[in-house]
This record gives structure tokens, sequence and C-alpha cells, in this order.
């Protein structure tokens, strides 16, 4: 019998054939052995444009194309390197410094390598991800460069040598290999002038020490930022975890917070049902205070204090431990602010030794006191401590520096800490090492945390870039956006040229016969009509009606036809995908879809033929859906009104065409609709909305541009249908695809959401709310009246809104039919379809219900268009869930920033004319504290935080500074009643009943707004400062 | 762990392994490995190695009447996938799993139709494929084994038999877009492209020419005997994914003819 081994010798290409073998664990435990084949070759090119010898061998791909050299001919150059050089950076160097390489100032022509880009993925996910970003973008300049399938440039590893000197002595072999080929085979000419040098950068200093005896040019990080230009503000975004753990090691053995648990224990332990996991959530009103829903407690786990939450930053997914019974209490009833507990502390030393300073101490005992108090009413909830933490949610934050924390010295270069204050509340401060501490005090910066180490009461992190001065329009945006992650870049090219390329001119083909009117109905003889908000260019939706000759009328819902424009998978696609939804701001809109197609080809404009998606019903004379029917469509809408045209034009008697006709059919419908809602259970939410109608007119009192929603007829008109016509689509769609079809649901809240207000309502005003179903809820809404304040009702309506869970994109396949439910709307199925400009869900039910009816588009694909697999439309689903949350919260907040600006001119209108009075305004109670209330201000829609120095005793001014007022705190006492929900607030030693405040729950208060420069946290963002005048 | 083909592929033009899209793994094959058999062969496709051989034709079975009676032979095939093969070793040795079931399946048919079975009414061919390494393309693997294993034997049959596989990256499940029309078909999966990609398994043959026949007519004597896919593909990439394994097939035939050729001498 012949030998079976591989005889190597006898073929000639065998030679380049080695194998790379390595060993991987699985997350069984088991140990498995990988032996890959590598097929070394020499036609991977250095892709210099210098290099004259490359460009020969470079391989097509499959269409015959050949990659485009990348790295430039005239590199920039340093003092240290002035012919230019080529980076060629190791693992460490880009976990430690990537936002320098994402960086536009510095850091061009960088050659990545295989090996690097292999480690960097086993160490870090995110990490490598945006260095695959860097690497497609053009503008960097960055090559991967395979070196492990270059012969010349393959490293077996050593018998002896660990995977990390291989992965060194990769590195430097690159950086010799280039140097050599460059000196070879640049072009002819430039020889000797301009041959770039190839630096390694690491922080390694082995690694550096070799490369000294190899004679490889090598720079560590810093010490290579330090030659360019702007230094300082580089070496800032060096990654802080790397030094200060150097640092540290020596200084400090002393630790401040508990050490997690390993892997291994926190998996038994949640299997053993002995830990549990959820969400980190922090209170909005108390920092040290935060809870986690866990599966296996009806309410939240309550976490309290620093030394429990255990470095856990909100939105973390952490592991819990619950604490043993005696340690239970009830949750805060006590406003605690980061900023105003540790305005000291000292961002360069720890001086205090244990984690919980006295002050921090202070404001738990209270709690402590509370819980085991008389109160039975307020049971002690369950509270727990953080264990472990599975995932980190780390993300970048906009913030700016503790002016108290930088030194006095600051105008000096020397490395200083600061703390950094985020935006957002809820996230502890950020040690941030800095040698620019007096360039960027006072303004919003961008950072990122590093670490939180076990020595270290406060997360470490680094800068990335300042966004501008404070309070500056422009600074302030961008931070909202980023603060909401909304993707506000301009559309990159690739997406740009998925647009149809007559731009503008694009029309709806004139001759039947073309391909765009196949399966399309033709629809131009209707009159069609669309009613928005004033002003909106991306009309999504048109109307019609028309009485059929049987007595029963037609009516239309049109849909711009989004889907025909934006095609599955092509990078328009894969960017709207991403940002999920068009973000609404104030002075700004940023759209899904590039504009183009938002507010031109798609918007269903009046008097031009448009593609549109429609929804045709035959309906009786008493709005009963005899049938209904889909179609692609070609319109021409007749009219584009805003809702107030709509309406007087509705109610101008001497209006007899038509299209008057057919809106006042359609109004009469919605109203019959709308009635049949209510009678399901619809129920009638409020949120505190106001808008901003600006009418760009300087000289005016810009208040006057807040202004709170008005509803009329029309608005709900269209709101009905628009209802309608995502119910029919849904289970036309539900029907076709029971696995994958794209629907909204709306959970039934919990019952135990309400406890707090049914006990509040029936406590203070002695009525019920059943929330027994959506219907009772409704009904018992309705009962909530208060004749003598009107707003009252309103108030609870708000305050239930948030007793419940969000609605949710889902894929059908997720929940059981009996789930689909929308709660709010009280209908068994729903979905979104009726806005595809704007919202990327109602651009996949389009092609779902495109491939549901059958049609089958220009080129008879569209019929798979709307097959997706069910994996990925749940990745889909789970981010427009969260972008479209953002949006909300991102729209809110501009608002917010607008009535805050807009208070401030005003506040110094009127400081011209000698008195800032603020303005009077009524507000009501919308939850009471131990130490403050909050009041929400329906005029503005804001709510806010009113702090004991915040109320206006009898016989005492009004007119104080910020200041003066804070000065007060300290001698105030207040007498709070959890039970009764009230509050007293009075002057130490003055416990005269003349003399003090009481507020109670949902009581109506006089309130003076004004708008005052934040200090602390936030900074920046104008707090609207709420002075209670008169209980 | 190495990066994945879907990721770095489009940016560097090069596979996990370090290939190029269309360049087959190292091919290598003996043939008359074990003399106890009527005919065998040793095939390795990078780590993919197989050991076949071929007994018969033999006489029939008896109570074996279903395609005996038929006046052909009848092809039977027995797929044994080594406990040693994959990355996990199998405890349970020698019992037949899916794939192995599949393969033999196919491998049965395809040659049962290939072979001139007329030849030898009343009689068993019967082949046995032992899988010593799998690493993707393994039914492809096997084909071009046992076409080896049954030239050795000497059984007549039209040409050679060649299998191979091809891929598509990118994101085959959605139509191609017409405006961008980049495909990026690859030749000759490996295990961890084939879990990643969708690929089909094509093989094909040409007829030796027989007298006359001159050897230009090469094309149209090609003729696809196999074609199977178990993944999901959208029809658009099937023409390309077909084309380029097409080729590989007469690629994998001239190595073939290559290994032939050469015991002989």
């Amino acid at each position: 019998m012949k030998s079976l081994r591989r005889d190597l010798s006898a073929n000639p290409q065998a030679a380049n054939v080695t194998s790379k073998v390595f060993v991987r664990s699985t997350k069984s435990g088991k140990v498995q052995k990988i032996v890959r084949e590598l097929y070394l070759r020499e036609d991977i090119p250095c892709s210099s444009k210098l290099c004259s010898q490359c460009p020969t061998i470079a391989p097509a791909d499959a269409n015959g194309k050949i990659a485009p050299f990348i790295l430039s001919d005239r590199p920039a150059g340093t003092t240290a390197f002035p012919r230019g050089h080529y980076i060629v950076p190791d693992t460490n160097a880009l976990l430690n410094g990537m936002d320098l390489f994402e960086h536009t100032g510095a850091f061009y022509d960088v050659i990545v390598l295989q090996t690097v880009l292999e480690e960097l993925r086993n160490r870090s996910i995110p990490l490598y991800n945006r260095l695959l970003a860097l690497v497609k973008s053009d503008e960097k300049r960055f090559y991967l460069f395979f070196n492990e399938f270059r012969r010349e440039t393959h490293v077996r590893r050593g018998p002896e040598e660990t995977i990390n000197d291989r992965n060194d002595r990769a590195v430097r072999m690159v950086a010799t290999w280039y140097s050599s080929h460059l000196q070879q085979s640049a072009k002819k000419g430039k020889k000797e002038k301009a041959i770039p040098a190839i630096v390694v950068i690491t922080d390694d200093k082995e690694n550096l020490r070799k490369c000294k005896e190899e004679n490889v040019a090598a720079l560590s990080l810093s010490d290579y930022v330090s030659g360019l230009e702007g230094s300082e503000m580089l070496l800032d975004m060096i990654s802080e975890s790397k030094d200060a753990r150097d640092a540290k090691e020596t200084t400090r053995g002393e630790f401040f917070y508990p050490e997690y648990f390993t892997m291994s224990k926190l998996t038994t332990g949640l299997r053993a049902g002995t830990l549990h996991q959820g969400v980190f959530n922090v209170s909005p009103y108390n920092y040290l205070e935060a809870s986690v829903k866990t599966a296996a407690f009806d309410k939240p786990l309550l976490i309290l204090g620093r030394d429990n939450s255990n470095r856990a930053i909100a939105g973390d997914s952490v592991v819990v431990e619950v604490l043993p019974q005696d340690q239970w209490k009830s949750p805060s009833t006590k406003i605690v602010d980061e900023e105003a507990v540790t305005r000291n502390d000292n961002p360069d030393t720890e001086e205090t030794d244990a984690v919980v300073t006295d002050r921090e101490r202070k404001a738990l005992q209270e709690e402590v006191k509370k819980a085991h108090g008389k109160n039975s009413d307020g049971k002690p909830q369950p509270t727990a401590k953080v264990v472990g933490v599975i995932k980190r949610s780390w993300r970048q934050y906009v913030g700016h520096v503790d002016s108290n924390s930088t030194g006095s010295q600051a105008s000096g270069r020397r490395q200083q800490n600061v703390f950094l204050l985020p935006m957002d509340k809820r996230i502890p401060k950020i040690r941030v090492r800095t040698r620019q501490a007096s360039d960027i005090l006072g303004q919003r910066i961008l950072v990122t945390i590093d670490s939180w180490d076990r020595d270290s009461r406060y997360p470490t992190g680094h800068f990335i870039r300042s966004l501008g001065e404070l309070e500056t329009k422009g600074a302030e945006t961008e931070a909202l956006l980023l603060e909401y992650d909304v993707q506000y870049k301009p559309f990159p090219k690739s997406v740009l040229d998925c647009l149809p390329s007559e731009g503008h001119n694009w029309k709806v083909p004139v001759s039947k016969e073309d391909k765009g009117w196949t399966g399309r109905k033709d629809l131009r003889d209707l009159l069609i009509c669309s009613i928005d908000p004033p002003g909106c260019q991306d009309i999504d939706d048109a109307l019609h009606a028309r009485l059929l000759p049987n007595g029963n009328f037609e009516v239309g819902v049109h849909i711009a036809d989004v889907s025909h424009f934006v095609k599955p998978n092509n990078p328009m696609d894969l960017e709207a995908s991403i940002r999920g939804t068009t973000v609404y701001l104030v002075d700004k809109r940023i759209d899904m879809l590039p504009h183009l197609l938002g507010t031109d080809i798609c918007s269903l404009k009046p008097y031009v033929e448009r593609y549109a998606f429609s929804v045709q019903w035959e309906m009786t004379p008493d709005a009963e859906i005899v049938s209904s029917n889909f179609s692609k469509s070609v319109i021409r809408s007749r009219e584009a009104f805003s809702y107030e045209q709509a309406q007087l034009r509705i109610d101008d008697k001497s209006q007899q065409d038509e299209l008057t006709e057919s809106m006042r059919t359609l109004l009469k419908f919605s109203k019959v609709l709308r009635q049949k809602r209510m009678d399901a259970g619809a129920l009638n939410l409020a949120s505190p909305e106001v808008r901003i109608e600006s009418e760009g007119d300087e000289v005016g009192d810009p208040l006057t541009d807040v202004k709170t929603k008005a509803m009329l007829d029309t608005n709900s008109l269209v709101e009905e249908f628009m209802l309608l016509a995502n119910i029919t689509v849904a289970s036309k769609v539900y029907e076709s695809f029971p696995q994958t079809a794209l629907l909204r649901r709306h959970a039934t809240p919990p019952p135990q959401n309400f406890e707090d207000l049914q006990k509040q309502l029936s406590k203070k005003r002695d009525m019920e709310l059943d929330v027994s179903s959506s219907r009772a809820l409704a009904d018992s809404l309705d009962r909530c009246i208060d004749p003598k304040n009107p707003f009252f009702n309103t108030l609870v309506r708000i305050l239930a809104t948030r007793c419940m869970t969000s609605a949710e994109y889902f894929c059908a396949g997720a929940f059981g039919e009996s789930e689909f439910r929308h709660y709010g709307l009280a209908s068994p199925i729903y979905t979104h379809f009726t806005s595809p400009i704007r919202r990327y869900a109602d651009l996949m039910v389009h092609r779902q219900l495109a491939s549901a009816i059958g049609y089958e588009g220009e080129d008879g694909h569209a019929v798979i268009e709307g097959v997706s697999t069910r994996n990925k439309l749940e990745d889909i689903c789970r981010n427009i869930n969260v972008r479209h949350r953002n949006a909300q919260h991102a729209g809110r907040a501009s608002i917010e920033y607008y009535v805050g600006q807009a208070l401030k001119a005003r506040g110094e209108k009127m400081a011209a004319d000698g008195v800032d009075a603020g303005i009077e305004e009524e507000g009501y109670v919308m939850r009471v504290f131990e130490n403050g209330v909050v009041i929400f201000v329906p005029r503005f829609g804001i709510e806010g935080v009113v702090r004991l120095e915040d109320f206006v005793l009898p016989g005492e001014s009004g007119a104080r500074s910020v200041a003066e007022r804070r000065e007060l705190a300290p001698h105030r006492t207040t007498e709070f009643d959890s039970e009764e929900y009230t509050l007293c607030v009075e002057e130490k030693g003055h416990p005269e009943k003349e003399r003090s405040v009481t507020v109670e729950l949902f009581q109506k208060v006089r309130v003076n707004v004004s708008s005052v420069k934040e200090e602390g946290r936030g900074a920046g963002k104008r707090r609207v400062r709420i002075l209670v005048t008169e209980a | 762990m190495p990066l994945d083909t879907s990721t770095t592929y489009p940016l560097t033009r090069l596979r996990l392994d370090g290939r190029r899209w269309n360049e087959l793994r190292l091919l290598q094959a003996q043939i008359s490995t074990n003399p106890a058999s009527s005919g065998s062969s040793y095939l390795s496709m990078g780590n993919t190695s197989i050991m076949c051989s071929v007994h018969g034709p033999a006489e029939g079975r008896r109570g074996d009447s279903g395609a005996a009676g038929s006046g052909h032979a009848v092809v039977e095939v027995d797929v044994n996938v080594a406990g040693f093969a994959g990355v996990d070793r199998k405890r349970r040795a020698g019992g037949s799993d899916r794939q192995s079931t599949r393969i033999g399946t196919i491998i049965r048919s395809t040659f049962q139709s290939h072979l001139h079975t007329y030849l030898y009414p009343h009689s068993t061919i019967s082949i046995h494929i032992s899988v010593l390494s799998a690493d993707g393309s393994l039914l492809a693997a096997a084909i071009n084994a046992c076409t080896l294993a049954l030239v050795d034997a000497g059984i007549p049959m039209p040409g050679l038999l060649c299998g191979c596989t091809a891929g598509m990256s990118g994101s085959a499940s959605t139509p191609r877009d017409p405006r961008h029309d980049e495909l990026d078909p690859l030749l000759d999966l490996s295990l961890p492209e084939e879990q990643e990609l969708p690929s089909l398994t094509v093989a094909t043959t040409t007829a030796v020419p027989v007298g006359e026949n001159n050897m230009d007519d090469d094309e149209e004597a090609m003729k696809v005997c196999v074609l199977t896919m178990e993944s999901k593909v959208h029809a658009t990439y099937l023409e390309t994914m077909l084309a380029v394994g097409i080729d590989g097939c007469s690629q994998i035939r001239e190595l073939l003819e290559g290994v032939i050729k050469g015991s002989r001498g």
C-alpha cells in the first residue's frame, strides 16, 4: 500500500501553502484545535502610489476591477520624518488611541495589518468596527494590508514564542519589508528624495527596544503625537486607562469598590436564581438611587448608594444580588443632585478612605430612617447590590468641565485631572486628564469613558473633541444630537448615488407603456388633497372620498410610494435603516432619506403627478367598511392644505365645490370612526407637548412662538384615516406573512404600574382609577374631573401615560397573536404604514404589502423585496425602537432648550428695562419630595424641580438672585407627609403658619418662570427656574 | 479568532485562507492506493481528504431484484465520515448521519446514470467513501475521488465527472441592484466559508472525444451532471455562481487528468 502522506515536493504550488493552527475554547468549555490552510502569495500590493512594481501585479476581482492604490505619494511629514511617513500601528496603539486615528487633523496614510486587525477584533469588537469604518472611508487613506498572506511578510510562530511576541515580530517584519520594497520600486526620479519612512507605533516597551535593534523607526503613541502640531489636544485623546493603570499599580493598593464576581459564578448564580439580571436604571431625581427590573420580581429592585451600585452606569446590563430583608427600603422621597453633594471633591486625589463620603452617607441615612419608620403604607421594597456587569453600555458623553475642579494654575500646559459633568444627570462625573484645561473650560465637550477601576471613585475617560462654546446654538444642537445618538452627518456620496439620476426633474412617465406604470392604477382623476401641519414639506399622505353609484362611499388614503425609490440593501436603504426615523428639532430637521426624495420626488405635492401606495375602502354611509383594496397608483393631489386652511374651507358654507364636499364627507366619517374607536376603549392620552412656531420675526417676544398644540377637527380627520389605514394594512400584511410581518404593539401595562397614581388619586381627590381594561381606564380617566381646575384631567392623563409601557415595533413571529394588541388604540393589530418618508418601519411595511398584493414592480423584483428573514427583521425592529425613542427625546430636549433660550432672551430684554421678573404662570404639582416638588407648567410644556430655596415664603421678596436664594436653603426646614403628599416649607425657627408655604400633590400654584444660567450639571442649558409664589 | 469573509473580503479581495476568488485549493490525488480493491483513490482538496475504493462489477446479490432485473449494473454507495474528520471528535463511529446519507444518495444516483452500467447486467458496483478530514466542499471532493477510483477500476464512463463548489459573498439573499452590478463569486469553498455564505455544488463531465471528433468542440460536449444547493440565494446570483462553478470543474478536470496520466507512467 502506498503512503498517503502529502508529498509536497512534487507540486511546485505546494511550497506556498502553509497552515495556521490555533486552539480555541467554545462556550461549553470544549477545547477545539483548528487547522486552517494559508496560501502565501506575492500579488498583494503595497498600495503606495509611489510604487512602480505593484500596479503590474495587482490582481483583478471577479468584475475585472483592480482596487485603487490608497497610500499617498506625498505623505505628510513631521519634524522627525521630514520626508513623509506611513504609519504602521500595532494593536495596543489602536486600543489606546482610536479617537486619534479618527481625528481629521492627523494620522493619514496608515497601514493596517491583518495581524493587528485580527487581534483588535478579539480585544474589542466596537473598536474593530470603527477601524473598519476608517478603512472603508476614502479620505483617511487607511490601507488594509494582509501581511499574513504575503510570502515575504508571513511570520511563523516560534516554538517558545508567545503570541504577542509573534505579532510584534510580524509588525516589525512588515515595516522592514515596506521600507526595502519602496526603496526598490519607487518611481524613478523620486528616488532618494521622497521615500517615506515607515513608522511603527507601539506602546510596548519591549517591542520598541527590538525595533531599535532591527533598525525600524518606532515610537510610542504619545511620543509620536508630541511631534505633531496641536499635540496638546491630541495627547488628551489617548485613552486614559493604560497610563493610569501603570501609575496606580505602584502607588495605591486600596480599593473603593468590591470586586465583581467571576463570570462562571455569575452564570451559575443566574441559573440557580440567586442572582438576577437586568438593566441598571438611575432615577432622574436622585443619582444615588437606581432600579433594576428583573424577571423574578414584580417591582423593580432598588439599588441605593454608590457601593451597592458598584461602578454600574445607567444603561449597563448588570447582575444583582438581593440584599437581606432587614436592609430593604422604600424608594427615596428626596431630590439628590450629585454636584450638590460632591461639589468639593478633588479630581487629583482620592483623599477620602471610604467610597461613601460622609455627606453622601447623610443623604442616605435619612432614607433608612424612613424605611424603618411608622410608615406602613410605603412598604419597603427589596433592595439589591450589583455584583457583576454583563455588558457595559458606555457611549460617548457630552458635558462640560466642572470649573471647580480645574487647578488654580489653569493657564499652564501641565497635565491635570478635571471632572467632566455629563449633561445626562444619571451619569456620574467623569475624571479626564487634560493638558488644555483652560481652553476647554466653558465649552461643550465630548468624552468617552475608558474604565472604572475598583480603586477609583469616579470613572476615568478621555477627551474626544470640543463642540464649541457653551450655550451657542451650534454646540448645543450638536450636543443634543450626540446625546441622543442621532445620525446627523450629511449623507455620504454612496447614498446620494442611489437617487434617481433625473434629480428634481423626475416625473411620472407620460406613456403608460413605460415600465414605471406596470401594476399601477391610474388614480389621477380622483380629487385628492393632503392636510398637514403648516409649512410641511415632506407630505406622506393624501386623502379622497367620493360617492359611488350604489350609494356607498369610496374613501382612499394615498401614501407616498417611497419603496419605489429605495431598493432594499442599497447604501441608501442601509443608511435609512440605521437612521430609522427623521428627527424633528425646533429649528432643524434631520432627515432619514435624502432631501430630494423626502421633500420632492416622494412628497405628495399638489398639482403634480406622484407615485403612491393607495388603500381604498368602500364604506356605507354609516362608515361600515364593505371592502378594502390596496394598490400601487399614480395620483395628482389637487391641493395641500394646512389644518387651519382645511378647517376654514370645510366651515365656509359658500364653498360647494367637489373637493370641499369630499373633505366634508371625510370629516363626517372620521367622527364616526373616532366614536367607534372610543367605544372600543381607545385611550385619549395626553402628553405635555408644545409646538414652536417661529415666524422668524426677531423683534417680537419669542415666547409667543411657544404654543400648546391645538386640536382641530381636521387634525383628527387625518389621524382617524391614518389609523384606519394602518390597521387595515396590518391585518393584510399579517395574513400574508404570519412570521415576518412588521407590526406595532402596545403592551397592556401591568396594574402595579398604576399603583402609585391610584393611591394618590384616591387619597387626594377620592377618585378611582380602574385599570382592569383599556376601556375601563378610558372611562375612569374621563371621570377624573375637578370642576375648579380644568387642567386637572389633562394632568392625570399625563401621569397615567407615564405609567404605561411604550409601544414597540416587533416581528409577528416574536409574539403570540393575543399579544399583538395595541392597548392605547384598542386595536387587536396595528402597524405603521402612513409615513414612509420619515419612518423606516413604514418603508418595510410598504415592501411587505407590495409583495402581499403580488405587485411585481418595474423589474419583477418587488415580490421578494418584502420577504426578509425573521432574524434580520428583529434586528431592524430593535434598532428602530431605539431610534424612535431617541428621536422623541431629542425633539423634547430641543423644545426645552428653545423655551429656555426664549425665556433668556425675554429676560435680557426685561433686564434692559431694569426688571428681571420672569413670567407669572400657572403650574401644577406633579410629585412631592421631601425637599422639593416637581411642577409642571402647561404653558411651556416644561416640568421642573423646585427646591427649598425656590419657595417664596409669605412676606418675602421674590426678586432675589440665584446665589442669594441658594443661601436660603440651609435655613429652611420642611415637614413632609408622604401619605398625604404634602410638603410644608418654613424658615428654621419660624414655625408660624403665616410664614410657611404648604403645597400638596395636584395643587394648582402660581409660579414665576425665568431662565437662569445653571451651574453644575446643566450648565449652558439654561435651567428654567420656577419659583413658587403662591400656593 | 480569525476574521470572517463577509467583512474583510470586500476590502482586500482576499479570502480567509489567502486565496483569490477564482482559485482552487491545493488539489492532490493518487490512484490505486488500495491494491485489495478493484479501484481506489485518495484525494485531498485543501484540508478535505477522502479515500475511496471501488469493488466490482461483481455478481448481483440474490433477491436484489429491483434494478438488477433491468439489465443494468447497480451502483451502491457507502459513505463513512470518520469521527476525527471534523473539528469536534464524534464518539459515534460508523453510523450514518444526515450528511453522509445525503452525499451517498447523490453520488449513487449520479454514477448510476453516468457510468455505462448497461455493460454489466445483473451485477453490482459498490463504492466505499471514507472522509478522513472534512474542510468544506465535501460532496465535490467525494465525486472527484469516486471518479478517480472508478477510472482505476476500469469501469467505462463517457468522461471524467468533476465536481466543484461555488459561493457568493455579500448579501446574496436580496436581488442584485442593477446599478451596483458588482458580484463577488467565490470558487471552491472551505468549511468556514461554506458555513457563512450561500454555495452550490456542481459537477460536469465532458465526453472524451471518440474517433473523428476533434478536441476543439470541448465546450459543447460539456454536460452538467450534478447541481445541488442547500442554502438560500436570490435567483439573480445563480447564473454567476453556476458559471464560476463550471469553470472550476474544468480546472479540476485538467488536474484529475494529470493524476491519471501521471500514475500510468
